[in-house]
């Protein structure tokens, strides 16, 4: 077993590592190379153009050239700018960004000058790590002098000094037509049923609109699509006439080839009889409207949607409809032809699911679904941006036409140009970066997304697990976290192997935050090479390929016939033809050889779905899929021989479904006939994410444990960052002395997680001693945490800016520096007016102050909190300013173990430190005179089944006592074959048996206190630990008197305030059922708003008294005692005599009462009396 | 009971000595006083440890208190820890703790200026007094210094521009107040066990079965003659108690093969130290603080004529 030795940064092995982080980088990347190209030309497409309203001269704005600039400094003189790097961002709470450029160009329509102008739209966040990141490339041994981590691996965005990454979100499968049911449909107006035929279709430039093939109850269907923010049902038929020139009987015949008498309900047959009356009804309902030709329906669309289109306003209906063809309906597809095809095979889809010849696709199933990466989010986001600036540079035009009349000259390109410079252009950059710090997208057009906020999180560092995690995992979207039934929470077969069952939260986003499994990939616009793909290409071969092999290409006049006789290829939402039944097999087989082979055409990550014949199951078809977003994960495709790696195949969701993939201790899957399998995985660890590959033997564990445990891995403190030095986070978890794992998984070296260990290997003796061990609680050695286990520390980043903090009048003339300050008074505070690195500062205490240049006045800055902070480190922004104003101030807070602290093993075993207990009452063992550093109470594993903590025990007993490390990873002994019979434990015994131990790993020990035996033998050897982050330092919350709230004068809440815990209705009620009236008077009102109240007994009112100034008596004052109080003098306004006022104690909160009510007109009137001979109150 | 006296004379017999190691038997006594050797052995033998760190430059990457209780855990020879006193209660500077009776004085001033990592170890710690250093494990080897023992224990490492100043104070203290001052590694005894084989059942088994009852036991207690086909006891201390041939024998149907017990009045200890104080010291200084011990619970003198009322007792807490 290899281990990485300390040493060389460029020792390390990231290749592993770099795969996870992928996704993320390769969509940024794409946006980079050719994604701002791909929204230029679209937006050209659309062209925007001004008319001047009175001469109606036409000037076309198009965009052109994007440059997206490495991050670079500001400032300086423009021509040598230094590069940015992101620890500068870290620490001074910038944003990683470049500028980004294009060139504007204005043509008058008739005229061939076009002016260019370049424009800048400003600073571009840029991902760590993308092509234009500065960090690009350079080796580990560069990124450390650049102040990163060895291992950096991108990523994640910097914003005001913030590390956020946008996480991907789960969307419908693209260019998919899916069958829904849905009971909202049939809401949508009268007539419409539940059912409909969706279908997502993405453009080049990743924009996507949502078309649904809705099913009449008359029988009839209506597309029904979005534009503008409202849904529009349009008769399909009038629809499939103006897409091409075609006749009824075309129709007729096109929508009934998938009916076939013959096959009337055999295997795969999918169209009914009914199929034909309905195609009768959809051209009826044409003929009804008296349209007849292309042009009549295409007249009538434009007819319909001119009104709503503005920028068509003076076009002609012809125009208007050809647009609406083009930008509304199935968009992923230029060509008409192409879009009649897809829509008639939709109709038969939905016809199918109507007779029940198929059934529903379902949404929730990772098989109809992709992903939404960040790169793309941008992408669509920044078109969105850049076509309201371009609309808003219209308006703004058309309104200096509007009021300076004739002074404006349109003509003129400089008057035009100084217009549009005043169109904030950066204002582009400044909406994606207000997009990454609060993750909302504020665009005035329809997305097509399924939330509007919540895109973008902050990448914490508590852990490199948990920072890892971030980029691994997929949300469902927040649409879905608050709905009610858990149907969308459901771990569902179909995503075996692609998102991890073990690693998901458990509680609010159960089910809906997934991880992507080690393995699992996302396919981009990549190739293996790092080539962008060229689609249009891929596409010709996969179709020659394709004909070749026997696929009749679909053309005009041919009619498809459909499913059992052939099966509809689809190629990314296309219809490009049919193949036989009979061969579809074989040129399944034919493309996946081709696929897994370098050489051919094919890209290695095409999704070959082949859906087969079957009676009443999905709709049959070839579907395949080149599109980026996908997921996939390799496997070994079998059927290919091979001796090496050659036979990796990569398959995605949609097809798994239907392939034959055997699974080492899989055995036969389950069935009773031999296992057909073609494909096989290729580890079974691949179906685990990585956090969860690294629990030792997970597989001999109660699985909600390891859940359990890939929840605490995330929340261990541990070593979290090699550059804590040059990072300036708010809060910084560490653990001062880490340890590499005795017993380990594979993973844990693939990843070179021993860069960022995370935990202890102590000495864990289970059984129950003292009683300081039960419910989950565990006993310390007081001498190993004095030795140093579990030490660590909090550090905090306090960021003042003098320039932005306290009233605005002062901020700029507010700068560091000690001024006037008594020396005594604040001893850490330097002459500078910052504070000594080291110096240790009490809570309240100064630590830093500033100095008004014009006021004189100095303030200081006093530490917040309960705990004693160590100045750790100071840096200053030192940038172009003569006075300092912006510092960083790290506070390092030691937190050293104690009573009340949170640890875990890897097996989900949690508990909590009872007691330090000293070395010396700890038992010991005879042989070799150790004490445990941990005790647990043995009644944590019959319930929990954590054998694999057993199993480590041993094993990393036996590992030390050989001096090696255990390998740990899970399903070993299916993946081996049979040579070693030897069962794991027998394997761990006998390591143990070899150097003299008992094969079981238990020891005789004896008691610390008495000497004496412990008559039974203890399981004993060494656990890793992790200690988690939850501390009582940061919990307790105590309180005797204190801080009372104004209004009521009851205790206030809140542990930072120094607030109490309520005690609610629920504790009264025990209270009162324990008969414990004194304890309750002491809680509720003694302890919390008592109060004496003056009142009159004459009028019975205690709002109307009032206090009379007492005299000054002349009172000799005795010496020694104190000075007589002189007795208030209370009389009561409303009766004017001070005669009958009594003193009555109760809560403060019924004199509040009273002057409520009085400031309804209520009169509160008390009654008093002596003893309990009358009634209290009446009102 | 009358004038019977239960009061024995514990023996003890050293096996084996070394400066850090010592193994010897204990006998004629009970668990309690075992238990008690072993107890005040690990945690009340005084030793001096650093205490006190007053750091004047530390550029170095580990934080003041990491380095300071990395500075606390070296272990310092302390013979003189015994007449040393408490700074708590020491007259000379009024527990200020700074003075030459309770504490030492340490100085550390390292700066790197090669390129070369340069690692500061507990050699480079000067002591204002030559009885109380860091311990040197290389044993006066000089061939040593470029082994690990030699170089003395890492403290930090240093790089390029990177200094470490400070002054320590080491006190005496003991194990029970911080794990830095006590003496002993490892203190552990195990009772002497007693093992009697049955020779009648034993020559029921065949040499099959004799050898697989022996590689029964994980060490190496048992052992057969090869000639005679004896089984006899090579190593009864090798014996764990972990009952695997008593076990065994059950299994192979022969319960009673063996009887095993441990002798309640026997103990063999095995004593490791951390080389603050010697092996063989830091026994002497532990009986010698289990006397104080006793002493401090004697009753005085004048309570002889109360010995009505103490009877044997009182005698016996006079050290009658």
């Amino acid at each position: 077993m290899a281990t990485s030795k300390p040493g060389s940064p460029d020792d390390l092995n990231l290749d592993e590592l770099r795969e996870l982080f992928n996704p993320h980088i390769e969509s940024f990347d794409h946006l980079i190379d050719a994604g701002l190209e791909t929204i230029f030309r679209s937006i050209n497409l659309k062209a925007f153009s001004v008319t001047h309203p009175s001469t109606s001269k036409k000037l076309i704005i198009t965009l052109e050239k994007p440059v997206l600039h490495q991050p670079q400094k500001s400032g300086i003189s423009s021509t040598s700018r230094q590069a940015l790097y992101p620890f500068e961002c870290r620490q001074a709470k910038l944003t990683y960004s470049g500028r980004l450029s294009a060139t504007v160009c204005l043509q008058y329509e008739g005229d061939l000058a076009i002016v260019r102008e370049s424009f800048s739209f400003g600073q571009f966040p840029i991902m760590l790590k993308s092509k234009r990141c500065n960090l690009k490339g350079a080796s580990p041994r560069k990124l450390v002098s650049l102040k990163e981590e060895a291992s950096e691996m991108g990523g994640y965005f910097i914003v005001n000094g913030f590390e956020r990454y946008i996480r991907p979100i789960i969307l419908p499968k693209r260019n998919y037509p899916m069958s829904t049911v849905r009971s909202s449909f049939s809401e949508k107006r009268e007539g419409y049923t539940d059912k409909a035929v969706v279908i997502r279709c993405v453009r080049a430039d990743q924009t996507s609109l949502t078309v649904k093939l809705y099913y009449l109850r008359n029988g009839s269907a209506r597309l029904g699509f979005w534009m503008q923010g409202r849904e529009y049902m349009l008769p399909v038929g009038i629809l499939l006439k103006a897409l091409i020139d075609t006749t009824d009987r075309e129709i007729y015949v096109n929508l009934t080839s998938c009916y076939n008498e013959k096959y009337e309900k055999g295997k795969g047959a999918v169209g009914t009889q009914l199929v034909g009356e309905r195609a009768k009804i959809i051209l009826d309902e044409v003929r009804n409207l008296s349209l007849f030709t292309r042009l009549q329906c295409l007249q009538y669309i434009g007819e319909h949607f001119q009104p709503v289109l503005r920028e068509f306003r003076n076009e002609s209906h012809f125009t208007v409809a050809n647009a609406v063809l083009k930008d509304f309906i199935l968009v992923h597809l230029d060509d008409n032809f192409d879009k009649f095809n897809l829509l008639i095979f939709m109709l038969q889809k939905l016809f199918s699911l109507i007779d029940q010849t198929s059934v529903p696709d379902n949404p929730d199933s990772l098989q109809n679904q992709e992903v939404l990466l960040p790169g793309h989010l941008i992408t669509l986001y920044l078109k969105a941006k850049l076509e309201e600036w371009l609309e808003k540079g219209k308006t703004m035009l058309l309104d200096e036409i509007e009021k300076k009349g004739e002074k404006f000259n349109f003509e003129d390109f400089i008057q035009v140009k100084r217009v549009l410079v005043k169109n904030h252009a950066s204002a582009v950059s400044k909406a994606i970066e207000s997009m990454l710090t609060s993750g909302r997208l504020s665009a005035h057009i329809s997305l097509d997304l399924p939330q509007i906020s919540g895109y973008t999180l902050q990448a914490e560092r508590l852990n490199y697990l948990r920072f890892l995690s971030h980029f691994r995992a997929v949300h469902r979207g927040a649409l879905f976290a608050g709905l009610r039934t858990t149907t969308v929470r459901k771990l569902l077969p179909e995503s075996w192997g692609f998102l991890c069952p073990v690693h998901t939260p458990d509680g609010g986003p159960c089910g809906l935050l997934n991880h992507m499994t080690r393995t699992c990939r996302i396919t981009s616009f990549y190739d293996s090479k790092g080539n962008i793909k060229d689609y249009f290409k891929i596409k010709l071969s996969i179709l020659n390929i394709l004909s070749d092999i026997g696929m009749t290409q679909s053309l005009p006049k041919i009619f498809l016939p459909g499913p059992p006789e052939v099966l509809t290829v689809l190629l990314d939402g296309c219809i490009v033809g049919f193949i036989p039944s009979t061969e579809v097999e074989k040129v399944v087989a034919h493309i996946r050889k081709l696929k897994v082979s370098s050489a051919a055409a094919i890209p290695n990550d095409l999704e070959v779905g082949y859906v087969p014949l079957s009676m009443g199951g999905a709709y049959p078809g070839l579907y395949l899929f080149t599109s980026p977003s996908r997921f996939v994960r390799p496997v070994r495709n079998i059927s290919i021989p091979s001796n090496g790696d050659e036979n990796i195949e990569l398959i995605g969701p949609f097809e798994q479904v239907y392939m034959e993939i055997r699974c080492p201790d899989g055995g036969d899957g389950g069935r009773k006939s031999p296992f057909p399998a073609t494909h096989e995985e290729i580890h079974p660890t691949g179906m685990l994410s990585v956090v969860a590959n690294l629990t030792p033997w997970s597989d001999h564990n109660q699985s909600p444990r390891n859940m359990y445990q890939c929840q605490m891995a995330k929340q261990t403190m541990a070593f979290s960052s090699q550059t804590i030095q040059h990072r300036a986070d708010q809060k910084l978890y560490h653990l001062q002395t880490p340890q590499s794992p005795l017993v380990r998984t594979s993973a844990y070296t693939e990843y070179n997680i021993d860069e960022y260990p995370s935990g202890t290997n102590a000495i864990v003796a289970v059984l129950s001693y003292t009683g300081y061990d039960m419910e989950d609680a565990m006993i310390l050695n007081k001498s190993s945490v004095e030795r140093g286990m579990f030490h660590g520390q909090i550090y905090q980043t306090e960021t003042i800016d003098l320039a932005e903090q306290g009233p605005m009048a002062e901020r700029s003339s507010r700068i560091f520096r000690k001024g006037n300050l008594d020396k005594s008074s604040c001893p850490s505070i330097d002459s500078d007016g910052l504070p000594h690195v080291g110096q240790m500062i009490r809570p309240d205490e100064p630590y830093c102050s500033s100095y008004n240049e014009v006021t004189n006045k100095t303030f200081v800055f006093k530490k917040k909190g309960t705990e004693p902070a160590y100045i750790d480190y100071v840096s200053v922004d030192a940038n172009k300013k003569k006075h300092l104003r912006k510092a960083n101030i790290r506070f390092r807070y030691p937190r050293n173990p104690v009573i009340g602290d949170k640890f875990s093993s890897r097996h989900g075993q949690k508990g909590v430190c009872s007691q330090l207990w000293p070395d010396i009452d700890m038992p010991f063992s005879g042989n070799t005179g150790m004490r445990p550093d941990l005790i647990i109470n043995p009644h944590a594993f019959p319930s929990r089944m954590t054998i694999a903590m057993l199993l480590e025990s041993v094993a990393a007993k036996g590992g030390s006592l050989h001096g090696k490390f255990k390998d740990a990873t899970p399903f070993r002994s299916s993946v081996e074959s049979g040579s070693k019979s030897a069962s794991l434990v027998d394997e761990l015994g006998d390591m143990l048996k070899e150097k003299g131990f008992n094969y079981h790993g238990c020891e005789v020990l004896y008691s610390g206190v008495y000497g004496t035996e412990l008559t039974c033998e203890i399981f004993i050897g060494p656990v890793y630990y992790q200690r988690l982050r939850h501390m009582v330092s940061d919990k307790y919350q105590v309180r005797s008197t204190g801080t009372v709230d104004q209004v009521t004068r009851q205790p206030i809440k809140g542990r930072k305030r120094g607030g109490g815990i309520r005690f609610g209705e629920m504790e009264r009620d025990s209270l009162l059922a324990h008969g414990a009236a004194y304890l309750l008077h002491d809680r509720l009102h003694t302890g919390s708003d008592y109060h004496i109240a003056d009142v009159c007994s004459i009028c019975g009112s205690m709002l109307s008294t009032t206090f009379i100034q007492a005299q000054k008596l002349t009172v000799r004052e005795i010496g020694g005692l104190p000075p007589r109080r002189a007795p208030n003098k209370v009389t009561c306004h409303a009766c004017q005599t001070s005669k009958g006022m009594e003193t009555v104690a109760m809560p403060y909160i019924f004199r509040y009462l009273a002057a409520e009510l009085a400031a309804m007109n209520i009169k509160m009137t008390l009654k008093l009396s002596h003893g309990a001979n009358a009634s209290d109150t009446s009102v | 009971m009358e004038g019977a006296s239960y009061a024995r004379m514990p023996r003890v017999k050293i096996r084996e000595l070394k400066d850090d190691y010592m193994k010897f038997e204990l006998r004629d006594t009970d668990a309690s006083v075992a238990n008690a050797l072993r107890r005040v052995m690990i945690s009340e033998v005084p030793t001096i440890a650093i205490d006190l760190v007053e750091i004047e430059v530390n550029s170095s990457v580990l934080n003041d208190e990491f380095i300071a209780h990395r500075l606390g855990l070296i272990p310092l020879t302390s013979e003189r820890a015994m007449a040393m006193r408490f700074s708590r209660d020491c007259d000379a500077c009024d527990g200020d703790g700074q003075c030459e009776y309770c504490s030492v004085e340490f100085h550390l001033r390292v700066k790197c200026m090669t390129d070369q990592t340069l690692d500061v170890t507990s050699k480079d710690l000067y002591s204002s007094d030559h009885t109380v250093v860091p311990v040197d494990f290389s044993g006066g080897d000089p061939s040593s210094v470029e082994s690990a023992d030699g170089r003395g224990i890492i403290i930090v490492k240093l790089r390029r521009g990177q200094e470490l100043r400070l002054r320590a104070i080491a006190r005496k203290g003991i194990g029970k107040d911080h794990a830095k001052w006590s003496p002993a590694a490892t203190v552990t005894f195990m009772y002497e066990p007693e093992i009697h084989i049955n020779e009648d059942l034993m020559e029921s088994l065949s040499l099959e079965e004799k050898k697989e009852w022996i590689d029964s036991s994980p060490t190496r207690v048992f052992d057969i003659d090869p000639v005679t086909q004896q089984v006899s006891v090579v190593d009864a201390e090798a014996y764990s108690y972990d009952d695997e041939v008593i076990k065994k024998a059950e299994a192979m149907g022969k319960p009673g093969l063996v009887e095993i017990t441990a002798k309640q009045d026997s103990f063999i200890f095995t004593v490791e130290s951390t080389g603050a104080v010697k092996a063989s010291q830091l026994l002497l200084n532990a009986i010698e603080i289990v006397k104080q011990k006793l002493d401090a619970v004697r009753l005085s003198e004048d309570t002889v004529e109360a010995d009505d009322q103490f009877g044997e007792l009182g005698a016996h807490m006079r050290g009658g």
